[in-house]
């Protein structure tokens, strides 16, 4: 195929950045390569060509979040229409696995970042607080693949849900009090306690060191 | 000027007696064994002789990368991540366990579940099954192509020469002559079977098509420079049956049909492909459809069962992937040919991604760039299988029966059996595959949840 590969010194900036190693990258470049079909981005219909990702049913947010600015860590908000490698690794970088070496000021950032992007999954027009209606959308979107589910039910899932993330985060209420949305504080509060890096990572296969050529 | 004269008498002379000393050879040695289907053995020593050169050529690249401390691609064959193999609902009581400690057989739904579905998503995009099919399989040994070569820089010198001795060998010399070879297989096989449909029926007509067909095929596969190994011929299929084999290119009919006897099943193209095609049918019954007829599948049916139950008639041979793979795999066979109920005769063919590979992306290269790289390759290793004959049992429909048959074939050829649809490569999943997972998972929270509301 004979196209570029990254140069050295760019690709030590990249794994600087985004904490992957200089293998995990060259792989990742593969994919992305084969998701843009050789070209420069990817736009959302790229990711039309991956049949195992139809069957996730929130499909449509992990596509989404890879163009949302926020994750893209761009001061604004909105969507980008595409994606370079370099936005690509970034997302990707979301679901390292939590190193050894890594000290608890480096854990508690790790940890935030992680469940900031699952946050921002929650919360679609990106006002910053997840509201009733939001957590609804979510569980439906979940619960949509059953015929016999009516919506009645989802309804009362997510309401129900909802009543329980409230009662943590802002204790009793008064009968006249509305509550919100679930803001970003509340969100972690709810996961004080609950060991989320070990499930939200993915491991890549140690590669063997003899060295194979085509 | 003049002194020049009795140089140019000479050359031609010369000229011509290579000339003719090349055809003698190319008839004594490729044409004659291909009529009597015989063979010298000169492929095999080719192909030892060639395995030998790669193994040095991979050792020396190796080498010379430690040596300079060049980083080599890696082959990933496996896939890049570990996939945990825990099923949905251990994976979300887990999750649910680790987490805020309530009662577990109140399964509701909470925030948490989302983190199994995100992860398999992102897993997915990194590395998935199918996409992974459809690109060439990834060698471990070079075999002097660079087209095979992902990092082929410049490492030594020798390396080099042999790389460019290659080329000149295989584009100057094996090119033409294969073309020759070719273009004399396939002018042979359309004067040869028109020739033939000027005879009236019987058995003196179709002993000659059988052996014009067979002659043919021969020499073309001498043009490809295909080394087959035929394996289980006892197994091979009978009048009345149907061959089902899997795809990898359009030489896997090349392939059988040279060892073989068999009617082809397709739809008439224009051009070359369809001078041949209407010259092979004046010889012996194949059955061609208009583009029209295509679409409709009762009619394809009604002719291929008219065609399989007149027990005078051949072997059908038809590939049921209806596309072709890269073979590593075998995927997803249509149901179309398993409902007629005639004999199933499977056939696994396996190439050897060795000495070049064989897999047409017909999304990538045209049919003329194909034949080409495929002409300018060093040779076609393969192995074919003819498995015991199979026939749809009373309890299992067609689908069911189709599964088997591919089971069987992928066990034999080594091949990964994979569910899927090879018509993916170009079309989008269906919604049935799609709403399995999703039911899975709201069974589980809602029908719990019902449970609980009703006691």
């Amino acid at each position: 195929m004979g196209s570029a590969h990254s140069v050295p010194a760019e690709m030590r900036a990249l794994a600087d950045r985004t904490g992957f190693t200089s293998e995990q990258i060259e792989h990742l470049h593969r994919r992305f390569r084969q998701l843009s079909r050789d070209q420069l981005t990817i736009r959302k219909e790229n990711f039309d060509s991956i049949p195992d990702l139809e069957f996730n049913p929130i499909r449509a947010k992990i596509v989404h979040a890879f163009f949302d600015k926020r994750n893209l860590r761009q001061e604004s908000s909105g969507l980008a229409d595409e994606i370079n490698f370099e936005d690509f690794l970034t997302i990707m970088s979301y679901f390292r696995p939590i190193e050894m070496n890594m000290d608890e000021e480096q854990l508690d950032r790790f940890r935030k970042e992680k469940l900031k992007f699952l946050f921002h999954m929650y919360d679609s027009d990106h006002d910053g607080k997840i509201t009733l209606q939001e957590y609804r959308n979510v569980v439906e979107e979940l619960l949509s693949g059953n015929p016999h589910l009516e919506k009645e039910s989802a309804r009362s899932i997510a309401d129900g849900a909802m009543m329980e993330a409230a009662s943590i985060c802002v204790g009793q209420m008064g009968p006249d009090q509305v509550y919100e949305g679930i803001t970003f504080e509340d969100f972690l509060k709810m996961w004080q306690g609950i060991d989320i890096e070990t499930k939200m990572h993915v491991r890549f296969l140690n590669m063997e060191t003899i060295a194979h050529c085509y | 000027m003049f002194l020049l004269l009795p140089f140019d008498s000479l050359v031609v002379n010369l000229l011509g007696i290579s000339i003719t000393v090349l055809f003698t050879l190319l008839l004594v040695f490729i044409i004659v064994p291909a009529i009597f289907g015989v063979s010298f053995g000169i492929r095999k020593i080719y192909m030892k002789t060639l395995l030998k050169i790669f193994q040095w050529a991979t050792l020396r690249i190796e080498r010379g990368a430690k040596e300079k401390n060049h980083p080599l691609y890696k082959p990933y064959v496996n896939g890049i991540i570990a996939k945990e193999p825990t099923s949905l609902e251990e994976e979300i009581k887990e999750i649910r366990r680790s987490g805020s400690g309530k009662a577990l057989d109140t399964p509701e739904f909470e925030l948490s579940d989302i983190f199994y579905f995100c992860r398999k998503g992102i897993e997915t995009i990194m590395d998935d099954e199918v996409t992974k099919r459809f690109s060439a399989e990834e060698l471990e040994s070079w075999n002097l192509l660079s087209r095979t070569n992902y990092n082929f820089h410049y490492i030594s010198l020798r390396l080099t020469v042999l790389w460019g001795l290659g080329v000149l060998i295989r584009y100057c010399f094996l090119l033409p002559l294969r073309i020759a070879l070719a273009f004399t297989g396939i002018s042979l096989l359309v004067t040869g079977t028109t020739v033939v449909g000027y005879l009236p029926n019987g058995r003196c007509k179709e002993f000659l098509s059988k052996h014009v067909h067979l002659m043919c095929y021969r020499i073309c596969v001498r043009a490809l420079t295909a080394i087959i190994t035929y394996h289980d011929r006892e197994n091979r299929p009978r009048n009345g049956g149907i061959c089902v084999a899997n795809h990898t290119s359009p030489i896997d009919v090349i392939i059988l049909a040279s060892d073989g006897y068999y009617a082809m099943v397709g739809q008439i193209h224009g051009g070359l492909m369809g001078v041949i095609q209407r010259a092979m049918v004046k010889a012996c019954p194949h059955v061609w459809f208009e583009r029209s007829e295509v679409k409709d599948r009762h009619l394809v049916a009604k002719r291929l069962t008219e065609h399989v139950q007149d027990k005078s008639k051949l072997p059908i041979l038809i590939f049921p992937e209806g596309t072709c793979i890269n073979n590593t795999s075998v995927m997803m066979f249509k149901k179309g040919s398993f409902e007629i109920g005639a004999t199933v005769y499977p056939v696994a063919i396996k190439y050897d991604p060795q000495f070049g590979d064989a897999f047409w992306n017909s999304s990538k290269y045209g049919m003329v760039t194909y034949l080409l790289r495929m002409m300018t390759s060093w040779a076609i290793v393969c192995s074919v299988w003819y498995l015991p004959p199979m026939t749809r049992q009373p309890e299992e429909d067609a689908v069911q029966f189709a599964n088997r048959v591919k089971s069987a074939i992928a066990r034999q050829g080594g091949l990964v059996d994979l569910l899927w649809d090879g018509g993916l490569k170009r079309e989008k999943v269906k919604d049935t595959f799609k709403e399995e997972q999703q039911k899975l998972y709201s069974k589980m929270i809602v029908g719990n949840h019902e449970d609980r509301s009703r006691s």
